[in-house]
């Protein structure tokens, strides 16, 4: 192989309050498909971002066909032969496939006007080139995901892309035209271009490409040939820990009867392999069911349609005793169940209230938090009070308003808030997502004392240690479906990793 | 409004306030006469401080309008609508029924006002909670709409047949009585301040208020909850619309005594930007209205004494709100970036 | 009845349509500019405001149509940087910055009325050149053509060419294309290395041009005088009818047009005695409905794309 085109070195890229690449590098040689593998949060698509120039990285070194560069531009690294295909489609959907494809870079006519057959023959050539079939004339919001796809790879093309950087480009996809893409890749591939490709899934690293980079955490952690490594072994280096955080899994005894059984369900999603086709489990009291899974596989889905906040288009929800499926969030509620949502900014918590109003969330519509349609203070604060001692919430001023709070203690208020109001069964999402290491400890000791009280718990986490420690039976998601059921004791967090990558266990 | 905001909201105010002494100057008037008449002229003796007060009683209910919708997350342009299907609704009862004790009388012109005002914002309400419809594009379009129904009931069913585009007078009984003659303050200044307390109170301290902040404040929490967040948005129009034809009637029964077509300069627009500097903020709201009214009823009196035309003194309102709005403008650095990441 | 509907409907609606209508028609103009770029400019209004009173000064102390248009212009495109400014650069709500402009613009002309004129009220002096009127010599002839088509201001069939300029603008042309994708989704612009600020701002720009002629016109135009409060809300129909338009310039001038078209058989029935409400709410009712049944489509086709059962 030649020298790589693409070197970066040393890259750091900060965000407020996080380090989101931390000595990150990667190189790609021409011709060739280079993987870059991670989990959500590794930095996979920061690095990308800065090699596009969408972010300037804060120490590092970025060389392009041995020209070297503290910091790119967009408009510098299209010039560069660099284009992105971005997981949110930078395309306006109002316009046709045409005007999208040559925005900003339009072959003009006098009087600035647009040459649209000069557009239309040079965006032809591509088509024909590379079996991208796509209609010219239609408007972005009448075309499908895999068509609007490869608009963004031919508008890249156009742009007179020589590298081509796919930011998880099957995430929204079917199976089928998932292939068709890597049909496409192959055909790219062989007339010169090189290929990024981002990804979380394993089979498609070993189908499509020729070397691949795992990042963990913000760090290299290895860059390998495919024809060297195995599905099991990047399974390992992608999920691969450091630390362990321990609460230690006490059994919580034999789990009871049944008190929520979802069957068969269908549940509406904006992206493809988010949308349930098909699930079924059964949450038992006193237990904790993890539901393990890389982000956008279904799961968040899956825990808004039990809590009543997402439609379900077939398919039964049972709790207790009746149906909840499309029924109001308060009367599933009612009927016995809390959630703690995985983004306590966009559902958890009103940032906007005070940390006691937000604690009443649920109680201030019963006696003694209200009387009739009157807010009782005096009980409001003495009710924030108890829930702030009991968990250790801080500020310990009720009245403080919640923007104040810490990552940590914000998602304290909302564990408080739910648990205490001890339903029969209890949705936890990412419960200690972005949460310092002491409020860990804490939320997942109140998850284990509700479980021995008797609560059924559905746990879902991105995070495998967390999903080892405290489940008692673990459920895998991947595309929309249930992949595999195991008990705790015979898991870990190889065989997790595979099944959640779209592998099979042996 | 946090410390910093306020500090801003000063800071506007005063350099508002040398810029009109600036002009003033230029014209070869004294700035310090020119603003002492006008502090005479918003308080000094009854018929000033009345005027003051009648003022500011159909800008506090428009502004509190406003400052409601805006708890449910809706912009409501529509109040000034509103304020004219809610006056004329107080016209006809005030005018169709005799004989009835004026307590009663006071309350059934009321009852129908606010029930015609809240029924109309419900629409706007409607279409933005189920069917995100832009309530701004909504509203402004909704306000023609009502003005000539108005127009249309004054000119033809309740027309007094007089000439001049007005309804009957009221009855006696559902006048409101003046508390300063000879100005045409009237004790509709009290239905609006307990209208103000009522208001605060509902939004800070009823079960209802809390839903309607959750929803107007991060609906997704609100769902989240079991707050159903689409019926609480359109109850939250219905309870602003309420007001707004609180604002119309209160004007025909304590002002007019009869409903006149196109009566209203755009009063709720006035209520609205005197909302959108108070932030929403309840109990901001009083003082910003009451600020606004006192500088045009006092506008009067420094045409008066010293020539200066009362248009400058509304071209300094539109100036303040102008600089308030620039958030970037007065901010001062430590308060600048205190959003969390 | 029959000769009362006769008098109402008759080849001089068609010219009373078009004259009715061109006033609205600027203000659209004025805010399909900045709806494109995704600014709804309310201040419309008072930007119209502002050009008429400068027109009528201007043109009285001159002498000179041309010169009075200028200074419209010119005083319509300083609102609009002002406007630009604090919406853009101090992150100002721009429906506020409208408002403000609009009670700003009303009080400083009633104070300049009174200051540099002299009169409060209305303004009105022979010497006062208004804009030229287009007279064709052979239409003399015959009353009806006369009527429908002699002597237009110049404003008239202008705006009609403006409309149909704006149109080619966006969709024909490259700075058209870049405007619409900064309103549609600056992100997509930012990474097509458009620089949306400037953009915006220049558009902001561009619509107080626009804005200040449709003030000159209707001062000097639509009529030859000003009076206080001229435009009448006139700002906020050229808004509704760049909403009925959905912001495109041809079906926002039928918006005009419906607009134009109420009013005069509006004036005509109320000479009659007749109600003009019902039939002058048309245009506002069309629009919300229009709105609405457009969200409802849209709501419905976003439901089966999401649906897993396909």
């Amino acid at each position: 192989m030649s020298q790589p085109i693409v070197v970066m070195e040393a890259i750091v890229k900060d965000f407020p309050n996080v380090r989101a690449v931390d000595g990150g590098r990667f190189d790609l040689r021409a011709g060739e498909v280079h993987s870059l593998i991670g989990e959500n949060g590794a930095g996979k698509s920061t690095m990308m971002k800065t090699l596009y120039g969408l972010y300037a990285p804060e120490e590092g070194r970025i060389v392009v066909r041995g020209r070297s560069f503290e910091a790119l531009t967009p408009a510098g690294a299209i010039s560069l032969g660099i284009g992105m295909v971005h997981q949110e489609f930078m395309l306006v959907r109002e316009l046709t496939v045409l005007e999208n494809i040559i925005l900003g870079f339009e072959p003009r006519k006098s009087g600035g006007r647009i040459d649209f057959a000069e557009a239309e023959g040079r965006v032809r050539r591509f088509i024909d080139d590379y079996g991208l079939h796509i209609q010219l004339h239609k408007k972005v919001n009448a075309i499908s995901v895999g068509e609007a796809q490869r608009v963004e790879i031919i508008k890249a093309l156009y742009r007179g892309a020589e590298i081509l950087i796919l930011d998880e480009p099957t995430a929204v996809l079917t199976p089928q035209e998932a292939s068709r893409l890597f049909e496409i890749l192959k055909t790219l591939t062989a007339s010169g271009k090189s290929v990024v490709f981002i990804t979380h899934k394993l089979r498609e690293v070993m189908a499509l490409s020729d070397r691949v980079t795992v990042m963990r955490q913000g760090r290299h952690v290895a860059t390998v040939d495919v024809s060297a490594t195995s599905i099991p072994d990047l399974a390992r280096l992608m999920v691969g820990r450091d630390v362990f955080l321990g609460v230690s899994r006490a059994d919580g005894g034999a789990a009871g009867d049944v008190v929520l059984s979802v069957e068969d369900v269908f549940v509406p999603s904006d992206k493809e392999l988010s949308k349930l086709r098909g699930v079924s489990f059964e949450l038992r009291r006193g237990e904790i069911l993890g539901l393990a899974g890389i982000d956008g596989n279904g799961q968040s889905e899956l825990v808004e349609a039990i809590a009543g906040l997402r439609p379900v288009e077939g398919g039964r929800i049972r709790l207790g005793q009746g149906e909840i499926q499309n029924r109001s969030p308060l009367e599933v509620r009612a009927a016995g169940l809390a959630h703690i949502p995985e983004d306590r900014n966009a559902r958890g918590l009103n940032r906007a209230m005070s940390i006691e109003e937000n604690l009443a969330g649920m109680a201030f519509r019963r006696a003694p938090l209200s009387r009739g349609p009157l807010l009782v203070v005096g009980a409001l604060r003495r009710f924030a009070r108890r829930l702030i001692e009991t968990f250790d919430i801080r500020p310990a001023r009720p009245e403080a308003p919640a923007a104040h709070l810490s990552g940590g203690n914000a998602q304290k208020v909302v564990v408080a808030r739910e648990v205490d109001e001890e339903a029969q069964v209890l949705l936890a999402a990412q419960p200690t997502r972005g949460v310092d290491v002491g409020s860990i400890e804490n939320i997942r000791r109140e998850l284990v004392r509700a479980r021995d009280r008797g609560t059924a718990i559905l746990l879902v986490s991105a995070d495998l240690e967390e999903i080892l420690s405290l489940s008692d039976r673990i459920a895998v998601m991947y595309e929309g479906q249930i992949t595999g059921l195991l008990d705790a004791e015979g898991a870990d967090e190889e065989s997790l990793g595979l099944l959640m990558t779209g592998g099979a266990l042996p | 409004m946090n410390k910093s905001s306020t500090l801003s909201t000063l800071v506007t105010v005063v350099v508002s306030l040398l810029f009109g002494a600036v002009v003033v100057a230029l014209l070869g008037h004294s700035p310090a006469e020119a603003y002492r008449e006008l502090f005479r002229g918003a308080f000094w003796g009854r018929f000033n401080f009345g005027g003051t007060l009648e003022r500011f009683v159909p800008l506090l209910l428009t502004a509190l309008a406003f400052a409601v919708s805006s708890k449910v997350a809706v912009f409501n342009v529509g109040v000034e609508g509103e304020l004219y299907l809610g006056a004329i609704a107080a016209a006809w009862v005030g005018a169709a029924l005799t004989g009835v004790a004026a307590p009663i009388h006071i309350g059934l012109c009321l009852m129908a006002a606010m029930a015609v005002g809240g029924a109309w914002a419900a629409i706007p309400g409607a279409l933005k909670a189920y069917w995100r419809v832009n309530e701004v594009c909504v509203t402004i379009l909704a306000n023609y709409v009502a003005i000539y129904i108005t127009s249309y009931l004054v000119g033809y069913p309740l027309s007094a047949g007089t000439g001049v585009p007005q309804t009957a007078a009221l009855a006696a009984t559902a006048r409101l009585a003046r508390i300063l003659p000879p100005s045409r303050a009237n004790s509709g200044l009290f239905i609006a301040l307990a209208a103000l307390l009522v208001t605060w109170w509902i939004v800070h301290r009823s079960t209802w208020g809390y839903k309607m902040r959750a929803v107007g404040e991060n609906a997704g929490y609100a769902e989240h909850v079991g707050i159903r967040s689409r019926v609480t948005m359109v109850w939250g129009m219905v309870f602003s619309g309420a007001l707004g034809g609180m604002a119309g009637a209160i004007e025909v029964m304590g002002l007019y005594g009869y409903f006149l077509d196109g009566f209203s300069p755009g009063i709720a627009f006035d209520g609205m930007l005197a909302a959108l500097i108070a932030r929403n903020d309840i109990r901001l709201v009083p003082l910003l209205a009451f600020f606004l009214a006192a500088l045009k009823a006092g506008s009067l009196g420094m045409e008066r004494f010293t020539g200066i035309p009362k248009s400058l003194v509304d071209a300094i309102i539109a100036m303040f709100i102008l600089l308030a709005a620039m958030e970037g403008l007065f901010l001062f650095r430590r308060g600048a970036r205190g959003k969390e990441a | 009845m029959f000769d009362d509907l006769s008098l109402v409907f008759n080849y001089t609606l068609f010219r009373a349509t078009l004259r009715a209508s061109t006033p609205i028609l600027y203000a659209t103009l004025t805010c399909i500019l900045t709806q494109q770029a995704d600014i709804l400019n309310v201040g419309v209004e008072g930007i119209m405001l502002c050009g008429a009173f400068t027109a009528v000064a201007v043109s009285y102390f001159s002498g000179s149509w041309l010169l009075a248009l200028l200074a419209a212009v010119a005083v319509g495109t300083v609102i609009a940087a002002v406007m630009a400014l604090a919406h853009l650069r101090y992150k100002a709500d721009i429906f506020v910055v409208g408002m403000a402009v609009n009670m700003l613009a009303l009080a400083l002309t009633r104070f300049l009325l009174q200051k540099v004129l002299g009169t409060s009220g209305s303004f009105y002096d022979r010497a006062i050149v208004p804009l030229p009127r287009i007279h064709l010599a052979l239409l003399d002839g015959n009353e009806v053509l006369r009527s429908l088509f002699n002597d237009y201001s110049l404003f008239e069939p202008l705006g009609i060419l403006l409309v149909f300029f704006l149109s080619w603008l966006l969709y024909r042309t490259v700075w058209g294309l870049r405007l619409r994708s900064v309103g549609l989704n600056p992100l997509a612009a930012e990474t097509a290395g458009i620089p949306v600020f400037r953009r915006k701002f220049e558009v902001m720009l561009y619509s107080g041009v626009v804005g200040g002629m449709a003030g000159a016109y209707l001062s000097l135009g639509y009529s030859r005088l000003f009076a206080e409060n001229m435009t009448n809300g006139r700002g906020f129909m050229g808004v509704a009818a760049m909403f009925f338009g959905g912001g495109d310039p041809i079906r926002s001038w039928i918006g005009c047009l419906i607009f134009g078209f109420t009013d005069s058989i509006g004036s005509r029935l109320q000479s009659l005695g007749l109600p003009p409400q019902f039939i002058l709410m048309i245009p506002y009712v069309a629009t919300i409905s229009i709105l609405a049944l457009a969200m409802g489509r849209k709501m419905a086709a976003q439901r089966r794309a999401r649906s897993a059962l396909k």
